[in-house]
C-alpha cells in the first residue's frame, strides 16, 4: 500500500505540528520517523489514521496492483472520507488504543473476532509472538491495566499486527521494552515487512534501532520533513548523529 | 510559609482545579442553570419563610408559630442530608493529591473538614429561616433569641453535614452503606408516623427553644456532637486516604469468563461482552450501574406500597420512572467511558455502530427487570399490565432513541475507576435529561386521556414498537452524525481523559 501525503498541514494555535508539502511512502517500504519532542511524529500518525483533522491537504492510501487484484481495495483511499482503510491498517500510538479492563487474551480475541477471525486463526498468529511475549502477556489472569508498561506496549504492538495489516503504524514501539524485547521487536518488524510486504511506519527516539531496521528515514523538525535519508546500507547513522549532536 | 498562607495557596489551587477543568469552560449552560436553580430555590425558601408564619400561626392555639416550625426539624434535616448526596463532595481525594509533598496530612484533612463544615451551603436554609425568624422569633424573644435560634439551626445543619460526610465516605467504600442512613432515617420516621402522636415533635421544639433561650448546655451539647462527628469523620477519612494510597489493586483476577453465549451474535455479541465487562471490572461504571439497579428495585418495591399514594397519578409516575431510571442514569453519558479508548475503537471499521447496537440491546434487555418484579402486582390487579407494557415499550422505542442522541454530542471522557465528584454533564446532557423527565409523563398522559387506560397504553406500546423495529435505522443515523463530528468528539475525549 503506497501512502501519499499531499499539502498536509496541522497547527495547534500558533504552533505548526505538521507541514508537509508532498511525501510518498512506497508500497512495502519501512519508514522510520525521527525528530525531537514536538517535531510532529505522533501528530503525523494521527493524521494518517484520521484521528485528528488536518487544516489543509490529505493523506491517500494507494493499493498496489496486487492488492487491487486481491480485492483488498478498489482504488485510492482517503482515510478522511471512507472507513475502507481500517480493514488493512493496524496501529498502536498510545494507551488510548487499549481497552484496559480486558485481559490481553480477551483483547486479542476481541480484535480478531470483530474482524472475522476464528479462535484458531488468533491462536496460530499469537503463537508466532511467543518469544516476544516471553510468557508474560497471554495466559495471565491480569487485566491490561495491571500489566507493566512494557507488557502493555507488547499488547498494543501485537494487537496492531494481529490482522496482518498492509499498513502498520507504530509510535515509539521500543519504549518501555527491556533490551531483549527491543531486539525481538526489531526482528519481528523486519520479518513482518519482508514476509507480508506491508508498508511499515515507525517513529522512535532510539536512533540506533531505527537505523538498524528502516531502509528509509524521515527527519522531522517543527512538523516539516527536513531530511529524507536513504538508509539502504545503514549510512544514516552519521547524518542523524550529526543532526542530534550526539 | 505560615499555615494561613499555605491554606490560601491550597484554596487557590482547588479553585483553579475547578476553573481549569475542561468541562468547566464548555459548560456555560450548566453554570447558568446551576445559578438559576440556586436563585430559584433561594426565592422559594424566602417565600416559604415569609408565608409560613401566617400558616403556622393559628395551627395550634396557644403555640407560637416558630415552635411549630421547630417541630418539623426532622424533615429539614432529612432533606438537607439527601440533597447533599447530589451536591456535595467528600474531601478524601484532595488529601491524596498532596500526599507526596511536605504538607502534613492532618493539616490538609482538618482544612478540608473545616471548609466542609463552614461551607456557605450550610447557610442555605437561612433563606427560609431568617425571614421566618424575623417574623416569628424576633418579636417574641428579641434579637438575642432570634440570633441564638438561627445559630442553633446552623449548628444542626453543620452536624447534619458531618453525618452526610461520614455516610458518603462509607458509601464510597461500599455502596451498601447507603442502607445505614436509610435505616436510621427510617427509624426516625417510624417515631414520627407510627405512634398516635409524633414523638419527635416535642424534643425538636424543646431543642430549638433551648438554643433560642441561650441555654449554654444546649450549645455545649451540639458542640460536643459536632466534635464527635468531626473526629469520626477525621478518623474514617484518614483511614480511607491511607488505604487508597497504599492500595494495591487486585492484580490477579480470580477467574475470567469467556461468555461464549454471546458468540452467536457475531460482532455485536463481542461488544455485548465488552459492555458486561465494562460494568463488572470498573468501579465507577459498576457503581453507576448498581445505583440504577437499586433505583429500579426501589421504585418497583414502592409500587407494592402504592396505596400510600392517593390517586393513580403517583402510581403511574413511579411505574414510569421505574422503567426509565436506568437509562437516565447510565445512557445519558453514553460514549463517555469509551472516551478512554476511543482511538482504538475509531481505528476499526464501524466499531462504534456495533458498540451502540450492543448498548441498545443490553439496556433494552434490562427493562425486563422492573417488569418481572411487578408481575405479582399485575396478577393481583394492583397495577395495570397495559401501563407496564406501555412504559416498557415507550422507554425502549421512544426514550432510548432520544437518549442515544447523546452519543453524537458527548465528548468528555469519564474515568472508569476514579471517583466522580459532581460537576458532570454538558449542555446537551442537561437538555436531554430535562426532556426525558417530562416528555414521557406528558406523552403517557395525553395517550391515556385521549384513548383511555387500555388503548392509551396500547398506543404507547405501538409507538414503542416502531422505535424498536427501526432501531437499526436510527442507530445508523446516530453513527453517521457521530462520525461527522468525530474530530471534535475525539479532541474532547483526549483533552478530558486525564483531567
Amino acid at each position: 500500500m503506497k501512502i501519499i501525503i499531499d499539502n498536509l498541514k496541522k497547527t495547534f494555535g500558533d504552533k505548526t505540528a505538521v507541514d508537509i508539502a508532498h511525501y510518498e511512502i512506497e508500497d512495502g517500504q519501512m519508514l522510520g520517523l525521527v525528530g525531537n519532542n514536538g517535531a510532529g511524529k505522533s501528530t503525523l500518525f494521527r493524521l494518517i489514521l484520521d484521528l485528528i483533522k488536518s487544516d489543509t491537504g490529505h493523506v491517500l492510501m494507494q493499493p498496489s496492483n496486487n492488492e487491487l487484484y486481491q480485492g483488498l481495495a478498489h482504488g485510492t483511499v482517503d482515510p478522511a472520507t471512507t472507513e475502507d482503510w481500517k480493514d488493512w491498517t493496524g496501529a498502536f500510538v498510545d494507551e488510548s488504543f487499549l481497552i484496559d479492563y480486558l485481559t490481553p487474551d480477551e483483547y486479542f480475541q476481541f480484535i480478531g473476532r470483530i474482524s472475522g477471525c476464528t479462535q484458531e486463526d488468533i491462536d496460530s498468529f499469537l503463537a508466532k509472538y511467543d518469544h516476544f511475549m516471553a510468557g508474560e502477556v497471554t495466559g495471565q489472569k491480569k487485566l491490561i491495566r495491571n500489566l507493566s508498561a512494557g507488557n502493555k506496549q507488547k499488547v498494543g504492538i501485537i494487537g496492531a499486527m494481529l490482522l496482518q495489516p498492509k499498513v502498520l503504524i507504530l509510535d515509539e514501539p521500543f519504549n518501555f521494552l527491556d533490551p531483549s524485547s527491543q531486539s525481538a521487536i526489531k526482528h519481528l518488524l523486519r520479518d513482518y515487512n519482508a514476509q507480508t510486504g506491508a508498508t511499515v511506519l515507525i517513529s522512535s527516539h532510539n536512533l540506533q534501532h531505527t537505523v538498524d531496521i528502516c531502509p528509509r528515514i524521515a527527519l522531522l523538525e517543527h512538523g516539516v520533513i527536513i531530511r529524507d535519508i536513504d538508509n539502504a546500507d545503514g549510512q544514516a547513522s552519521a547524518e542523524l548523529e550529526n543532526y542530534f549532536e550526539i | 510559609m505560615t499555615k494561613y498562607q499555605l491554606y490560601r495557596l491550597l484554596v487557590e489551587q482547588e479553585e483553579l482545579k475547578d476553573k481549569r477543568h475542561p468541562m468547566f469552560e464548555k459548560n456555560r449552560f450548566m453554570k447558568l442553570l446551576m445559578w438559576f436553580m440556586v436563585i430559584y430555590y433561594a426565592a422559594i425558601l424566602l417565600l416559604l419563610g415569609a408565608i409560613l408564619p401566617m400558616g403556622m400561626k393559628g395551627m395550634y392555639p396557644g403555640v407560637a408559630a416558630f415552635h411549630v416550625m421547630d417541630g418539623q426539624l426532622i424533615w429539614i434535616l432529612l432533606t438537607d442530608f439527601w440533597i447533599r448526596f447530589v451536591l456535595q463532595e467528600t474531601p478524601a481525594h484532595q488529601v491524596r493529591r498532596y500526599s507526596l509533598l511536605p504538607i502534613r496530612k492532618n493539616f490538609l484533612m482538618n482544612m478540608h473538614l473545616l471548609r466542609m463544615g463552614f461551607s456557605p451551603g450550610n447557610l442555605f436554609w437561612g433563606f427560609m429561616l431568617v425571614p421566618f425568624g424575623a417574623i416569628c422569633v424576633l418579636p417574641l424573644l428579641g434579637w438575642s433569641g432570634f440570633l441564638m435560634w438561627l445559630l442553633g439551626w446552623w449548628l444542626l445543619c453543620i452536624a447534619d453535614g458531618f453525618c452526610y460526610l461520614f455516610c458518603r465516605a462509607l458509601c464510597m467504600k461500599n455502596f451498601l452503606w447507603v442502607l445505614l442512613p436509610i435505616a436510621v432515617h427510617g427509624a426516625l420516621l417510624t417515631l414520627v408516623f407510627l405512634p398516635d402522636k409524633n414523638l419527635l415533635d416535642m424534643p425538636s421544639t424543646l431543642l430549638l427553644y433551648g438554643f433560642a433561650s441561650g441555654n449554654i448546655l444546649y450549645f455545649l451539647g451540639i458542640g460536643l456532637l459536632i466534635g464527635l462527628l468531626y473526629m469520626a469523620n477525621y478518623k474514617l477519612q484518614m483511614r480511607m486516604v491511607s488505604l487508597e494510597v497504599a492500595k494495591k489493586e487486585e492484580v490477579e483476577m480470580k477467574s475470567t469468563t469467556q461468555m461464549n453465549y454471546f458468540n452467536r451474535w457475531g460482532i455485536v455479541g463481542e461488544y455485548l461482552k465488552m459492555e458486561i465487562k465494562l460494568r463488572l471490572r470498573n468501579s465507577q461504571v459498576r457503581m453507576q450501574f448498581l445505583m440504577g439497579i437499586f433505583f429500579i428495585v426501589l421504585f418497583s418495591v414502592i409500587q407494592y406500597f402504592s396505596d400510600v399514594y392517593s390517586g393513580t397519578f403517583m402510581t403511574s409516575f413511579i411505574c414510569l420512572y421505574d422503567y426509565i431510571v436506568l437509562g437516565m442514569m447510565t445512557l445519558i453519558t453514553v460514549m463517555c467511558y469509551e472516551g478512554n479508548y476511543i482511538d482504538g475503537l475509531m481505528a476499526r471499521r464501524e466499531s462504534i455502530l456495533a458498540l451502540l447496537k450492543a448498548k441498545y440491546y443490553f439496556n433494552t434487555a434490562l427493562l425486563t427487570i422492573p417488569f418481572l418484579i411487578v408481575i405479582p402486582l399485575m396478577v393481583t390487579g394492583r397495577t395495570s399490565l397495559w401501563m407496564n407494557l406501555g412504559y416498557m415499550f415507550m422507554t425502549a422505542g421512544i426514550l432510548y432513541p432520544l437518549i442515544f442522541q447523546m452519543a453524537v454530542y458527548n465528548r468528555d471522557t469519564l474515568p472508569l475507576n476514579q471517583k466522580l465528584m459532581g460537576k458532570q454533564g454538558n449542555t446537551m446532557q442537561q437538555i436531554i435529561s430535562i426532556v426525558i423527565l417530562f416528555l414521557p409523563l406528558l406523552l403517557a398522559k395525553v395517550c391515556v386521556l385521549t384513548l383511555g387506560d387500555v388503548w392509551g397504553h396500547l398506543l404507547l406500546v405501538a409507538l414503542g414498537m416502531v422505535g424498536i423495529c427501526t432501531h437499526k435505522l436510527w442507530l445508523r443515523n446516530i453513527y453517521t452524525r457521530l462520525m461527522a463530528r468525530r474530530y471534535i468528539n475525539m479532541d474532547g475525549f483526549r483533552s478530558s481523559r486525564n483531567a
